[in-house]
């Protein structure tokens, strides 16, 4: 294992941010931690990096006791927090050998990463350019290549894409899962269930410091997510009159949409299909739709991702 | 590149490129040379317009030798009126400071030596108002001995004599130089402190503290490196502050740099010491930002920065002396002005150097607490 916790715990005051957790990565792995805002995701991601104490339990990287060691095991992790941890009155080059320097990389180390920075994370076209002028596509890529500087075997990136939008956060998930390629073990936190199910091996679902699951997301979902559905849009005024028809299948109306659930999807399909044409009613819409890690958070915690711990 | 050195050069880069923070810098110096050049670069450091109102006149131009002896002197800026009512007007309106009234029979009286004139002085302020006073007396004393001089060909002879002895051990200094080794003591307090004290706040407020934090570094490093910045900083403010009063003011005084240098350093480190303290202080870093600027503000007025510490009440002189600083400003004033040795400034050498190492101990053991809470 790679990185290893076990019964993690940090409390402020009453509140317990950290509450028993412990999991394990795999060396090479992208191991993602789902959960919504004040799930304790960034609290276990500081005590991981040294920079919060934890109040019991154990964490070791790379064999290394965090306790024993937190300097060594600093020195095997980067950091890439949510918020863009760079100066922006100096230029990217000169924010990279600030970073090297935290590391005590040698010249010529510094300059062997600065060519990696700029081919697997694309840096070089702005690295004479300072903070303060580049996009924010440009900036996390900066970040990311801060973070990967002295080049750690262990990377933490806390929420790496809030705030992008789809295109740019596409792209990340691909320089995420270049620096896989390079062999780095990569642990990230997210609230986002698209990018833990795109990107993640494996995802811990954390809610309220606690860990409720976790696995592969194909699993998780199989497991937990319940049955495919089959949603059917028809015309408003025919809502009452198909759900009339389709009673056997016990369809429910969320979101102005009968949704049906089925451990046989392709054949309920068409049998609602065939139901509703005969019934005389329209189909705007009719399609399978498989369980997706918001409905394993819906099950294991009975409530949506986007609401608040 | 070493951590220490990494972090200092790129505060040092961060500083050179915040522009307003350069101007700032830069500006305050000049800003300070220039107020008190304008103050104190003069011969005379007062000047007052006083109303003069004449009912004597006489021929023989007694009077009229005191109109333009009172203008000669550089004190005071004559303006005759006829009437001292009239004079009093313009008393109040404060386009005078002060009025003096020459009697009828004055030149008789003064001729058998009992002569008085009325002085009726601006009471608002009590620098000005014994300025005034006490120059009007030295004149017409010393008129009156020239005049004696004049007519009897022998000095007048004073009942009692006082004679001074001057027992400094360099020269005797004007307002420029006592002011010069003070105003060199501003960039210790404020330059120093205000910049450790920012430094570590602005990392907190951009949360690149974290970036920092989260490197396989000890704290003291962080620390070493920022107060070399701030210690760079600081040597600009006191290079611009001496380069300037030299060139301005042109103050006669001792440069010796082997002297000047170490107390700079050790100043310097006091300043940046309790500007790490304070920034471990405040939760919010706006608050450590502003008790910094405060506490250099009111600290200004303890260590006899612009007025000797014997002027302070004696609590305030005796909580002075608790204050690092009051032994860099008095070294600066022994060194400059009294041509101070090595070995006479043993004491303020040893209390800095103390106050230094204990200053910055509790600091380095404030910020480790303080990040690892």
């Amino acid at each position: 294992m790679m990185i290893e916790v076990e019964g993690l715990v940090k409390h402020y005051g009453d509140v317990n941010a950290v509450d028993d957790v412990s999991f394990g990565v795999e060396e090479g792995e992208i191991f993602g931690l789902l959960g919504p805002n004040g799930a304790g995701k960034t609290t276990l991601m500081e005590i991981l990096c040294g920079l919060r104490r934890l109040d019991s339990g154990k964490v070791s990287v790379n064999g290394v006791d965090l306790a024993r060691d937190s300097r060594k095991v600093r020195s095997m992790i980067g950091f890439c927090p949510q918020e863009t941890l760079l100066y922006d009155l100096l230029n990217v080059r000169e924010n990279l050998a600030f970073s090297a320097s935290l590391y005590s990389l040698s010249s010529k180390k510094f300059r062997e990463r600065l060519e990696f920075s700029a081919k697997v994370l694309g840096v070089g076209e702005f690295l004479n350019r300072r903070v303060q002028q580049l996009s924010g596509g440009m900036k996390r890529r900066a970040n990311l290549a801060a973070s990967l500087i002295h080049d750690p075997p262990v990377v933490i990136l806390d929420e790496p894409t809030v705030g992008f939008d789809p295109t740019i956060k596409r792209e990340f998930w691909d320089l995420i899962r270049g620096v896989k390629g390079y062999g780095k073990t990569v642990l990230l936190s997210t609230h986002d269930m698209y990018e833990a199910d795109e990107i993640c091996d494996r995802v811990a679902i954390m809610d309220r410091g606690k860990t409720a699951a976790l696995d592969q997301p194909h699993v998780l979902k199989e497991t937990i997510g319940g049955e495919p559905s089959i949603h059917v849009r028809v015309k408003e005024q025919q809502v009452n009159k198909a759900l009339a028809v389709l009673k056997e299948y016990k369809g429910r109306l969320a979101d102005g949409e009968i949704k049906i659930s089925s451990s046989n999807p392709w054949q309920t399909m068409s049998e609602v299909s065939n139901k509703l044409v005969s019934s005389g009613i329209l189909t705007d819409k009719i399609e399978i739709v498989e369980p997706t890690l918001e409905d394993v958070f819906i099950e294991l915690c009975g409530r949506r991702l986007s609401e608040d711990s | 590149m070493n951590s220490i050195i990494g972090i200092a050069v790129k505060d040092i880069k961060t500083f050179f490129r915040e522009r307003g923070t350069v101007f700032w810098t830069i500006a305050f110096p000049i800003l300070i040379l220039l107020l008190f050049t304008a103050i104190f670069g003069r011969e005379f450091p007062f000047n007052a317009n006083i109303g003069m109102v004449d009912y004597e006149k006489d021929s023989m131009g007694i009077t009229a030798g005191v109109v333009s002896g009172l203008n000669s002197t550089g004190v005071f800026t004559i303006i005759t009126f006829n009437e001292t009512t009239e004079a009093l007007e313009e008393l109040n309106a404060t386009t005078v400071r002060g009025v003096i009234t020459i009697p009828q029979g004055f030149a008789q009286d003064f001729l058998a030596g009992n002569a008085s004139v009325s002085l009726v002085v601006d009471g608002t302020s009590p620098d000005v108002h014994r300025l005034i006073t006490d120059a009007t007396r030295n004149f017409f004393t010393e008129y009156y001995k020239q005049y004696y001089r004049q007519t009897h060909g022998v000095d007048y002879i004073a009942p009692v004599t006082v004679n001074e002895e001057v027992a400094v051990v360099g020269q005797t200094v004007g307002y420029k130089e006592n002011i010069v080794p003070g105003m060199l003591t501003y960039p210790l307090l404020f330059s120093s402190m205000v910049v450790s004290t920012g430094a570590i706040v602005f990392e907190r407020e951009k949360g690149t503290l974290k970036k920092i934090r989260a490197a396989p570094i000890p704290a003291i490093n962080t620390l070493m490196g920022k107060t070399l910045a701030a210690l760079f900083q600081t040597a600009i403010s006191i290079f611009l502050m001496a380069a300037l009063a030299y060139f301005l003011l042109g103050p006669k005084l001792n440069w010796n740099l082997s002297l000047l240098i170490p107390i700079f350093f050790l100043g310097s480190m006091n300043g940046i010491a309790l500007g790490l303290i304070i920034s471990c202080i405040g939760r919010a870093p706006q608050e450590a930002s502003n008790a910094a600027t405060t506490i250099a503000i009111v600290l200004q007025f303890f260590v006899g920065m612009y007025f000797p510490i014997d002027y302070l009440p004696v609590f305030m002189q005796q909580i002075g002396r608790f204050i690092p600083m009051t032994y860099a400003a008095q070294a600066l004033r022994d060194i400059m002005i009294r041509n101070a040795t090595f070995s006479d400034l043993f004491l303020p050498m040893a209390t800095l150097t103390l106050s230094a190492f204990v200053l910055y101990a509790v600091g380095v053991l404030m910020y480790r607490r303080w990040v690892e809470r």
